[in-house]
């Protein structure tokens, strides 16, 4: 048995991926695409609001439209290229799907498809402009929810399939370690899954018969804390599947070795276990969790920022030696050595290189008084737009520059490649731009979530104005980015030349110690997560149920 | 030794005062956070007094089973409602919880659970699962007070801490129970 599947996974490795495979992550990443250029034409709306520019009309007005931008950038576009991505290196590193696995990647891509279209008759019709943390008591038609359910249930479909996968490989290759990148999608998927759960609840158990009128009232705070114990944790999904482009792919695209085998897994678990956990740092100001509870979930919050350093570290490190061997001299000077022109490199460097600004500005949030002054303000709005906007979704286009060509069998044409360099440019300008005049009005006070308005020429509020000039500003560079982006990605997968592209993965470095096996032992690594979610979540939600107020009813604010 | 020093910085950082006060403010993290730590930290120390020691534990720790009842006797007196008002109340028992934990809990610990087998193993589990269900139960059914220094919030909350630590533990059991590692090591 053993000998035909290393076989066959060489075949797979040399002649590239089944078609059948391919269609699976191009299907997905074709959406995920989709999604941006539809949602990245909802913000560019939504900025030109903000600055006074664009009056929304009253069938489509601000909050419909922020919803949609919301659930498209936020679900869609993260879900559908997180999934597209790793079933390919599934597929890559693992000697191909299993037809199974193949068969719930598509159930899968059907119900969050159709998920998807029942949310998004509600925000078109005005009946769902909750936004996409859906907060109760504000309420939208229950088809909204019905949607939301879907999609996760879609989720869950892939998650599954994944773990068939990786369980199938193991079985067959006995005592062997799982090959990192398919080790990253395992904790991506785990996470993914109970992650999810606590939204689940939330929606199938509290919030859906309540919408539809069979219960009268819902406990706000439980589900605030549901959501965010899913919300925080998506977040930590793309950092960890950016993390793992960063490791794995960037290191072979420059040339370089792969950073320590062990200290990434380690990162890998580290992540999954204190993740869910960092959830209440969102609800630094929310009403019933006392002082010292919210000190200690700060704690593990900066806690988790404790691998994110490692992984800058190790970054860093592996540039710089790469570049040496390449001839790069003095102490900074070995910088000249990195391939600038290479999309594939340039795009994911300067997502790492947002991380930092991104990382300090995370850091802030989450100290309880400094959350005082920004806390739904536009500063928020410029934080996620430099982690998501920047650190993540550059590394995703990043990797579409040889993952789409991969899948469909096609090559990066250097015209392609200068387009890429010149989108990432155009991208990298407008984000700052962008997310800068956020942050400078979000502490002059300028609130998140809110169409233009002067306040009746308020003197604070129109002092906001040459700001929020600028944001749209920074919205219109980033929109000619989405264009050529999407461009470059139809181009790629439906027009380029035929050919053969390499899924880059890095080797290790030569001489490190061998990775202890017991880095495999997931099952056990899941009962410590789920020990310590228990333990985050014991006392705020014994709070919110024992000592509760009187629930709500459902309102439309709108 | 980087393992013992490991250990006495912990075991020293949760008797600074400040830390001290803020995790024996809330019952549950005191008993699920707290005294697990201190169990760490001397499993982290351990390492130095088996170096040392090695004749010590050969004798009086052969197949591991007196250092793990040990362990067992020192944990089950710490889940003890009057045991944790004490300590709040006695600096002198403060000072043998910190001492009790680490050195007569988290050392025997170390020493002890690489000699169990993996039935033993297993039954220190399962007895832990049970003792936490009965713990769950009595912290959440009690309709008074059992300790002077916390709420009947604290309590209620502790008892669930027990029940979801326990569900975890079962959660685990099963998956022991139920996948064949020799299928994938
Ligand atoms: C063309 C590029 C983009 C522009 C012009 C843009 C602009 C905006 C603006 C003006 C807001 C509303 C702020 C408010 O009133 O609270 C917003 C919200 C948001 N944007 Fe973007 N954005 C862009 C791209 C992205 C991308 C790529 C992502 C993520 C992948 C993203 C994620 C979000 C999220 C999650 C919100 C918050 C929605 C909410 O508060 O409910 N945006 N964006
Ligand atoms: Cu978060």
């Amino acid at each position: 048995m053993a000998i035909p599947k290393t076989l066959k996974e060489k075949a797979n490795k040399a002649m590239g991926i089944s078609t059948e495979d391919a269609r699976i992550t191009k299907t997905y990443l074709f959406v995920a695409f989709m999604a941006l250029l539809v949602g990245g034409l909802l913000g560019l709306l939504q900025g030109l609001n903000r600055a006074g520019l664009l009056e929304l009309p009253s069938w489509l007005n601000y909050y419909q439209v922020l919803t949609a931008h919301g659930l498209l950038l936020v679900l869609v576009l993260t879900a559908f290229f997180t999934i597209g991505y790793f079933y390919a290196a599934l597929s890559h590193t693992l000697g191909g799907l299993l037809p199974i696995v193949r068969k719930m990647a598509w159930i899968g891509f059907g119900l969050k498809i159709v998920g998807f279209v029942f949310a998004v008759i509600p925000i078109l019709r005005g009946n769902a402009s909750v936004m996409y943390t859906f907060y109760p008591p504000m309420a939208a038609s229950p088809w909204f929810y019905i949607g939301l359910a879907l999609i996760v249930v879609g989720v869950w479909m892939c998650a599954f399939g994944a773990f068939i996968q990786v369980a199938n490989w193991r079985k067959n290759n006995k005592g062997k370690h799982v090959p990192i990148l398919s080790f990253f999608a395992t904790g991506v998927f785990i996470l993914l899954f109970f992650g999810s759960l606590p939204v689940a609840i939330e929606v199938i158990v509290m919030i859906i018969p309540w919408s539809f009128g069979w219960v009268k009232t819902i406990n706000v705070m439980v589900a605030r804390t549901l959501f965010w114990a899913f919300g925080h944790t998506l977040v930590n999904i793309w950092y960890l599947t950016a993390v793992s482009a960063w490791y794995v792919i960037v290191p072979k695209i420059i040339g370089g070795k792969r950073w320590s085998d062990l200290l990434t897994r380690i990162v890998i678990i580290a992540l999954v276990i204190m993740n869910i956990t960092g959830g209440f740092h969102h609800q630094i100001i929310d009403p019933g969790i006392s002082a010292s509870v919210k000190f200690m979930h700060v704690f593990m919050s900066l806690a988790i920022g404790f691998p994110s350093l490692m992984t800058a570290w190790a970054m860093f490190a592996v540039f710089e030696r790469t570049a040496r061997k390449n001839g790069g001299k003095g102490l900074v000077g070995w910088y000249k050595k990195m391939p600038w022109g290479d999309v594939r490199f340039l795009a994911p460097f300067i997502a790492m290189l947002a991380f930092i600004p991104a990382g300090a500005g995370g850091i802030v949030q989450s100290t309880n008084q400094l959350n005082q002054v920004v806390h739904n303000t536009m500063w928020v709005v410029g934080h996620f737009h430099l982690t998501l906007g920047m650190s993540v979704v550059m590394t995703f286009f990043g990797i579409s520059y040889w993952l789409v060509p991969y899948v469909s069998k096609r090559v990066l044409t250097p015209a392609i490649n200068k387009l890429g360099v010149i989108q990432t440019i155009i991208w990298t300008v407008g984000m700052i731009i962008m997310s800068g005049s956020m942050h400078t009005v979000g502490l002059l006070g300028s609130p998140r979530r809110t169409s233009y308005t002067t306040y009746g020429d308020n003197a604070t509020a129109l002092g906001w104005d040459p700001y929020l000039l600028m944001l749209a500003v920074g919205g219109t560079l980033l929109i000619i980015g989405v264009l050529l982006q999407v461009y470059a990605v139809i181009n790629m997968m439906f027009f380029a030349p035929k050919g053969e592209t390499e899924f880059p993965i890095a080797e290790e470095e030569e001489g490190a110690s061998k990775t202890p096996y017991w880095t495999e032992r997931w099952g056990l690594w899941i009962v410590i997560m789920l020990i310590f979610v228990g333990m985050a979540y014991v006392i705020p939600l014994t709070e919110f149920i024992v000592n509760a107020p009187p629930g709500s009813p459902p309102f439309k604010t709108w | 030794m980087n393992q013992f020093f490991y250990g006495l910085l912990l075991l020293i950082f949760l008797a600074l005062p400040p830390v001290a006060h803020l995790l024996e403010s809330i019952m549950i993290v005191h008993m699920h956070m707290q005294m697990p730590m201190l169990v760490i930290a001397g499993f982290l120390m351990a390492r130095l007094f088996q170096l040392r020691f090695p004749a010590f534990f050969e004798k009086w720790n052969g197949n591991g089973i007196p250092g793990i009842i040990l362990f067992l006797i020192i944990v089950v007196f710490w889940t003890i409602p009057r045991a944790m008002d004490e300590a709040l109340t006695f600096p002198s028992m403060e000072v043998f919880k910190f001492f009790s934990l680490s050195i007569l809990a988290g050392i025997p610990l170390r020493d002890s659970w690489k000699k169990l087998s993996t039935i033993g193993k297993n039954a220190i589990i399962v007895i832990f699962t049970i003792k936490y269900f009965g713990m769950g139960l009595l912290y959440i059914k009690a309709p008074v007070q059992l300790c002077n220094n916390y709420l009947i919030i604290d309590q209620l909350t502790l008892g669930w801490g027990f029940l979801t630590t326990a569900i975890c533990l079962v959660i685990y059991l099963l998956y022991v129970t139920f996948t064949d590692p020799t299928k994938y090591e």
